[in-house]
């Protein structure tokens, strides 16, 4: 039994560290920006199909692929900055953004399966096949010790990018502030500019890593976004530690709740407590209560 | 005309009014956010009628203070009253029903609708039609409808907007959305209104203009607080002054003793 | 000052009130007529579904364009409007209009409940959890198998029963056209009912809420109350939508209301004009007939809603109305240029 509770531990952390990449690029566009970007799931679509491609119709390297899908995730994070988020915000609607960008998403989701149809495709990376055992009876498959690799390593230098470069703490203080980063020299809408790219290279590579794990379909994304606005709000829209433990959390739960419960409830799950988080402690678990001033 | 608006707008009170002469009650008022204590165990008396300035530096917590009695933040201590009737706990709205209106030292107008129709909104809580009429729109609803319009343009003209009735409110100047913003908050006839930093953002002769209606609505019966950081703007205009600093109460009374007691001449030229 | 910073007072008791009896005139005549122009099944089932469809954006314009409320699962309501009919129907026995009343009455509960959840949430936090309630719904519809019969769904469903006033023939909607007529018929009843509202205090109060709710407290609006009336009056008439999808269609799968449909009707009330009633209107007949028409394409129709969407919100964020308008600005700019000769 134990044996089991380690292994889905396990297959909670994998999953939990994709998330963790996919909600990190969502909370940083919203902790500067104060948007929602609903597109933000088709970059990891498309990360994944460039992915696919790359490995397949080229014949490259699975791991040089993920290169390429944060180099795709990076041009189209700079493309919806420029053409949807960048014009709207001289309106100052604070909802009219959020639509465009699900127009954006619907457009993109449905152009892909036009292109791609909707059966899936076979994503086996090399190292899918792989089985490493691990203490106490576990394993661990290449592909998903790669994901794990992978996205510590750059969830870690994102956040020693945050705390401790000088660009880290700009976009901090654009995030707090942005009229006073401006007056402090700071050209906000380079740096949100910046964040869009990290935000959406973050996402491209989680989906080159997912394409493997999940169906690839061109829905793919979606099934992963919705669960990344749970991640954001329960571990506080902004707030990159909060989004970390709860991106963990959501994997861990989605684990165990496949393994010991029924998988079809995972999303029911997932929601309830996103919806529970909203009613209780709408900030998030670790941010704190910020009163409107008048 | 003004003393027919004030008076009709305070006169409405009268039968609530009750033989106490203090109007609001606060004893020991707390608020803080964070490490910051913004109020102070503030106590106050406010008669009815007349002008009460609350003064202070800038920082002192007037506008907590507002906002505590406006009902846009609960005081973490003490206690609050209008007329007798305990204030704490009760939401930002009820207020109003019961008499109290305030306006915004940001202005928020309704900036994209008419002028006119942002004093319409004012009129919301003064129906007296059931609901099932907004359906059916028969007669008792046209005249009730009419009936709000015409006591809206009657308050747009005692600010003196009521050529722009149908202009949108955003393409105000900034002296005349303050108007607008006074016209609104007449229109929930109310009997104690909270007037935040009126001056801000006006030249001389605005402010003439709004110490001028003031002055009317006090001389119709109606009690108005001034929140204020300009001391001799409201020397000319209140009766009786409260002054802060750093959230604490410095002196209550009158204003002329007010400029001579040594407290608040240290507060204002010591800062 | 521009002519531009005037703008028509909405007055119900002049002229417009008039010329808005001839609309309703015009609405009804054509409603009666469609169904004899289009005569074969399939555009009838379309009208339908085009009637539904205004039936749903107007009730999302209701709680998204006058209340302010960004309410992106709407597809929550229609499906618990169909799923509830239909249960009462088959499980319960009992007649149809009992059961419609219910489909209405628990989706309108719902739109309260949700909205009671999240009054004192943001924007964008109410957004994510309306999502989170429709993704939350459709798992529910899929996975109560003995409830719902899950992805199998439930088939023979029965239209309306048959009415048979004395004198008059037995009107019975297994007929297409006599389906069309009651669907369409209940979504001008709607949309009257909606357009009262709206032109009286309490569309004045809602829009007081959406443009800023903290100046309209102070102004003795009970924020919080209006915010779950809107939702609940909104999602009441998608139940109601629902129950007829039920009864139009025969078959109800849980995939006919995932959150996709949430968009959709998204797009239409965007498209057609948020916060004027009548641009959701047009906006779902559009994207409902549109994709029809183009269908030697493929199948666009979503591609079309996703573009509609993102370039209605980009370049004519106040959709067919405010091009409407534009045109016509235009029209009285030539018309007073060539009467000054």
């Amino acid at each position: 039994m134990s044996t089991v509770l380690l292994q889905q531990g396990i297959n909670g952390v994998v999953l939990g560290s994709l998330y963790v990449l996919v909600a990190l690029g969502l909370t940083l566009i919203y902790g500067v920006l104060v948007q929602i970007n609903f597109a933000h799931a088709d970059v990891v679509t498309i990360g994944a199909f460039a992915a696919y491609f790359f490995t397949f119709t080229f014949g490259g390297n699975y791991l040089a692929s993920i290169a390429v899908a944060l180099l795709v995730g990076a041009i189209l994070g700079w493309l919806v900055n420029a053409a949807i988020f960048a014009p709207l915000r001289e309106r100052g609607s604070e909802l009219l953004p959020l639509i465009a960008t699900i127009g954006v998403s619907v457009l993109l989701q449905n152009v892909m399966l036009l292109w791609f149809g909707p059966i899936p495709y076979a994503f086996d990376s090399p190292y899918s096949n792989q089985v490493i055992r691990l203490w106490g009876g576990t394993f661990i498959t290449g592909q998903n010790l790669i994901i794990i690799v992978v996205s510590t390593l750059t969830i870690a230098l994102l956040y020693a990018f945050m705390k401790f470069t000088f660009m880290g703490k700009a976009l901090r203080a654009v995030a707090q502030d942005r009229e006073t980063a401006g007056l402090m020299g700071i050209n906000p809408n380079h740096l949100i500019m910046l964040t869009f790219v990290i935000a959406s290279a973050l996402a491209g590579m989680g989906g080159a890593m997912l394409g493997p794990i999940l169906v690839l379909t061109p829905f793919a994304g979606t099934t992963v976004i919705v669960k990344a606005f749970a991640i954001v709000i329960i571990g506080g829209f902004g707030n990159v530690e909060g989004t970390i433990i709860a991106g963990l959390l959501v994997g861990l739960i989605e684990s165990y709740t496949t393994q010991f419960v029924n998988p079809g409830l995972i999303d029911i799950v997932v929601f309830t407590l996103l919806l529970m988080m909203l009613a209780f402690r709408p900030t998030g678990l670790i941010a704190e209560k910020r009163e409107e001033n008048v | 005309m003004s003393d027919d608006i004030s008076g009709r707008v305070a006169g409405q009170a009268d039968g609530r009014r009750n033989s106490d002469k203090v109007l609001f009650r606060s004893k020991s008022l707390n608020k803080s956010f964070g490490g910051v204590h913004a109020v102070r165990d503030i106590s106050l008396n406010i008669p009815h009628g007349g002008v009460f300035a609350i003064i202070g530096p800038n920082g002192a917590g007037k506008s907590t203070l507002l906002n505590l009695m406006s009902g846009l933040y609960q005081p973490d201590s003490g206690t609050m009253s209008l007329d007798g009737v305990d204030l704490v706990g009760l939401k930002a709205h009820r207020r109003v029903r019961l008499g109290l209106a305030r306006t915004f030292q940001k202005i928020r107008l309704f900036k994209h609708l008419p002028v006119l129709d942002n004093v319409i909104a004012g009129f919301h809580i003064h129906h007296d039609i059931p609901a099932w009429q907004y359906v059916l729109q028969g007669t008792a609803f046209r005249r009730d409808y009419a009936r709000c319009r015409h006591e809206a343009r009657k308050l747009l003209s005692f600010v003196g907007l009521e050529e722009r009735a149908k202009a949108r409110a955003g393409s105000l100047a900034y002296g005349e959305q303050r108007m607008l913003e006074l016209a609104r908050a007449l229109a929930t006839s109310p009997r104690l209104l909270v007037v935040d930093e009126p001056a801000a953002g006006l030249n001389a002769a605005e402010v003439e203009k709004l110490l001028d209606r003031i002055t009317q609505l006090r001389a119709g019966g109606m009690t108005v607080v001034i929140v204020e950081h300009n001391m001799d703007l409201v020397m000319k205009v209140a009766d009786r002054v409260l002054v802060m600093d750093y959230g604490q109460y410095l002196f209550e009374g009158a204003p002329a003793e007010a400029q001579v007691d040594p407290g608040v001449v240290a507060a204002y030229l010591g800062a | 000052m521009s002519s531009r910073d005037h703008t028509e007072l909405a007055n119900p008791f002049d002229r417009s009130s008039v010329s808005r009896r001839w609309w309703l005139l015009g609405a009804i005549v054509t409603i009666g007529l469609l169904p004899l122009v289009f005569q074969d099944s399939y555009w009838r089932t379309n009208l339908i579904v085009c009637a539904l469809n205004v039936m749903l954006a107007i009730g999302l314009d209701f709680i998204l364009g006058y209340a302010g409320q960004l309410n992106l699962g709407h597809s929550a309501f229609y499906g618990i409007g169909a799923y509830v009919s239909t249960l009462v129907i088959t499980k319960l026995g009992l007649p149809f209009w009992v059961a419609f009343l219910c489909g209405i009455v628990l989706a309108g509960a719902a739109g309260m409940a949700l909205s009671m959840f999240a009054v004192r949430l943001r924007g964008h936090y109410l957004a994510i959890a309306s999502l989170g309630f429709a993704v939350i719904v459709h798992q529910v519809l899929v996975n109560w198998i003995s409830l719902t019969q899950g992805p199998l769904g439930i088939y023979g469903i029965k239209p309306p029963p048959e009415i048979a006033l004395p004198g008059l023939p037995v009107i019975s909607f297994g007929n297409s056209a006599n389906m069309f007529y009651l669907v369409a018929g209940f979504a001008l009843l709607f949309y009257v009912l909606l357009d009262q509202l709206v032109r009286s205090p309490i569309g004045e109060t809602l829009t007081a809420i959406r443009e800023d709710e903290v100046s309209a407290s102070s102004l003795g609006i009970n924020c919080p109350a209006w915010k779950v009336f809107a939702f609940g009056a909104g999602s009441a008439v998608a139940g109601a939508a629902g129950a007829f999808y039920a009864s139009s269609v025969g078959t109800l799968v849980p995939d006919a209301f995932i959150i996709t449909e949430s968009f959709t009707i998204l797009a239409m009330v965007i498209v057609g004009g948020m916060g004027t009633l009548i641009g959701p209107v047009w906006g779902a007949i559009l994207l409902t007939v549109l994709p029809e028409v183009l269908r030697g394409f493929g199948d666009l129709r979503l591609v079309l809603y996703g573009a509609a969407l993102t370039l209605v919100v980009l370049f004519m964020p106040g959709g067919i109305v405010q091009a409407a308008q534009i045109v016509r600005a235009q029209f009285d700019r030539l018309r007073a240029r060539l009467e000054a000769g």
